[in-house]
């Protein structure tokens, strides 16, 4: 073990030429090695100063594990890890614990691949809520000259992690232009019409194998796994003349089917109308023609029994007619042969025989014959109860 | 003893800081010596300088985009346009990029800048609005880009790798005629979906009016017919009994007449006694 040496060579000379101390000699000589660095006890120069040689080669010690220990990194299943020694590539690394030699000697960057990215081309998403549009990045030309307002989202994700870090700067930026780039080709190559309504997929579906195209030319290393068109709408201020023309053919469509429905109105109820016409005029037919019968039967009977007895027939009839007619009216008999005038108030007769005409009885008047007054003839009335 | 030991560790370090020096994967270096070029320093990784004479000047050596700023051009219609484009471009020749440049990103950027403007407004001076949208637009890309390829190769060591037109914009006023233009087409469009439903309607409408027309006049002459037949009937009916005793029917029919007529209370009779009726009242008959 360490002798009482003076000196700081012969202990520094001592140390080298010794084997590794055992454990309690370790632990003595930490203990001495605080002491002298906190303000213990010294034991004179030579233990001081041998206390500090033996701390330094601990600190020496300690300082060699931890940075041998900075080497250690762990690389996620989704991760690689790229490996550069004095900056050149060395190898690159896939999952689980690895090391290597710590800096500045080597480095190492670890790039998820598997992780889906996103961006924008005209509008921008904040907080997963769509926060508007950037219109001077969605606007664009069409082939006819008309302009959209386009939205895509892009997603992408890393594919080659050394052509990621090593082949073009800002990766990310380059995507961006190279969509945007890519998007207005495109749109400019097809009419507004197609581009905003039966196009959208196919101009999706173009921009995405065009954008690769551009991607795999400059070696970023992105693959680009989907693109798709948020929003394809004509600009803002045609917007209203654009939803005008959706109303317009709706307007046609309703003015159509009001028609038709009067069309499905009047016809059947005009077949209706005509079935009653026709109807109508078989009830008369009906009427008409048994009425006729009936009364040409009735006829034909009282003829048969007028032909056996003809003047008395004749008689009877007129006899039983005329009283019939004469019980249900009013009469007034007047005497012809008289001279005398008569008044015949047939106004106050009217009115007082519909009066009393609620009551089943009849009313006469009666006028005496013997004229020879020249005087008024008076005219009573007389209630037969 | 140990003294002079550390201090000399300390030297060693000072000295190799001072002749060591990395070259990174993204990276290309040059090696100077007091302003000449010595070396070009193209391969990543570790590499020796001598102390204090030798500086090293080292640049991105990946693709470098050049983004610049919108600029306004005319085309051949005199009508104005604003184009956005990019260049992208790297360093392939390092010592002459260090020559021309001096070594810096922006100066290199600010000329490649300047060609690439001059290129497009030439190529766009020649060309509608329309070509440069759609038809010719890869066109003058493809012509740009072999300018500035020559340009950029012979004069700075760079490489131009891709140029492309971002936007094309059209001025204020011109876009302002463009959605006026696009107006009065949709609304062209709306008048004529609303005139052609409104022909449809008319013509429905008056085809109904007029099968209703028929269908009712045809019902008309049917139930004429139908009644004019009843009519016939009847009056032969009549006439076959009433032709066998034809005074009797009319001494018949004229007391059914009687009898109708004279049947309400309100009806005053003025009678003479010596009609038929009476022949049995007056006693001195």
């Amino acid at each position: 073990m360490s002798n009482n040496n003076n000196g700081a060579n012969m202990a520094w000379n001592d140390n080298n030429n010794q084997t590794p101390p055992e454990l309690d000699e370790v632990i003595k000589d930490f203990k001495n090695k605080f002491n002298s660095t906190f303000g213990g006890k010294s034991s004179g120069n030579s233990g001081a100063s041998k206390a500090a040689k033996g701390s330094l080669k601990y600190l020496i010690i300690l300082a060699l594990i931890v940075w041998f220990a900075t080497g250690i990194y762990i690389v996620d299943p989704a991760e690689r890890g790229v490996v550069l020694r004095f900056g050149a590539f060395q190898n690159s690394t896939t999952q689980g614990p690895h090391w290597h030699i710590p800096y500045p000697v080597e480095a190492v960057y670890k790039v998820n691949v598997e992780q889906i990215r996103a961006a924008e081309i005209g509008f921008r998403n904040v907080q997963n809520s769509y926060s508007g549009g950037v219109s001077s990045e969605s606007l664009m030309l069409t082939k006819d000259e008309n302009m959209v307002d386009v939205k895509l989202a892009v997603q992408y994700k890393i594919a080659d992690a050394q052509s990621y870090l090593f082949n073009v700067y800002n990766p990310e930026l380059t995507l961006s232009h190279v969509v945007q780039s890519v998007i207005r080709q495109v749109v400019g190559d097809n009419t507004m019409d197609y581009v905003l309504t039966t196009g959208r997929e196919q101009v999706a579906q173009e921009v995405k194998v065009a954008s690769q195209a551009l991607l795999n030319d400059y070696n970023t290393g992105l693959m680009i796994t989907a693109v798709t068109m948020q929003d394809a709408q004509p600009p803002i201020q045609v917007k209203a003349s654009f939803d005008d023309v959706v109303k317009a053919r709706e307007d046609e469509q309703r003015y159509i089917n009001e028609a038709k429905a009067y069309a499905n109105d009047i016809v059947p109820k005009a077949r209706g109308a005509s079935q009653r016409l026709l109807a109508e005029a078989e009830a008369y037919m009906s009427e008409v023609v048994s009425k006729s019968e009936g009364e040409a039967y009735r006829f034909n009977q009282i003829l048969t029994e007028y032909t056996k007895a003809p003047e008395v027939t004749r008689e009877r009839l007129y006899r039983e007619t005329l009283e019939e007619v004469f019980s249900s009216t009013n009469k007034v008999i007047v005497d012809s042969s008289s001279n005398s005038m008569m008044y015949l108030p047939i106004d106050q007769l009217i009115n007082s025989s519909r009066t009393s005409k609620s009551t089943s009885s009849s009313s006469s008047f009666q006028q005496t014959l013997s004229g020879n007054s020249n005087d008024q003839s008076v005219l009573r009335s007389r209630e037969n109860r | 003893m140990k003294r002079i030991i550390i201090v000399i560790a300390v030297l060693v370090a000072i000295l190799l800081s001072s002749s060591l020096y990395t070259v990174n994967e993204t990276q290309v270096a040059i090696k100077l010596r007091l302003g000449e070029i010595v070396s070009v320093e193209n391969k990543p990784g570790l590499k020796f300088k001598t102390p204090f004479v030798n500086n090293v000047v080292s640049f991105d050596k990946r693709i470098q985009t050049l983004d610049s700023a919108s600029e306004s051009f005319l085309t051949v219609e005199k009508k104005n346009v604003v184009v956005d484009s990019y260049v992208k471009w790297r360093i392939v020749d390092t010592q002459k990029f260090y020559i021309s440049t001096g070594g810096a990103m922006a100066s290199a950027n600010l000329r490649l800048a300047q060609n690439n403007q001059d290129a497009l407004r030439s190529e766009f001076s020649k060309r509608t609005i329309i070509e440069v949208v759609s038809d010719e637009r890869e066109a003058i890309m493809a012509s740009v880009k072999a300018k500035l390829k020559t340009i950029a190769e012979d004069e700075y060591g760079i490489e131009v790798i891709d140029v492309r037109i971002k936007r094309i914009e059209l001025s204020q006023e011109v876009r302002n005629s463009v959605y006026s233009r696009m107006e009065t087409e949709r609304k062209g469009l709306a008048n004529k979906y609303r005139s052609e439903g409104a022909e449809e309607a008319e013509k429905i409408q008056a085809f109904a009016d007029k099968e209703r027309t028929i269908i009712l006049a045809n019902a008309y002459r049917d139930s004429e017919k139908i009644r004019g037949e009843g009519d016939a009937i009847s009056a032969s009916n009549y006439a076959e009994a009433y032709s066998q005793d034809v005074d009797f029917y009319s001494f018949y029919r004229s007391l059914e007449s009687y009898k109708k007529s004279f049947s309400e209370q309100g009806d005053i009779l003025v009678l003479n006694p010596d009609s038929e009726f009476f022949r049995y009242f007056n006693p001195t008959k």
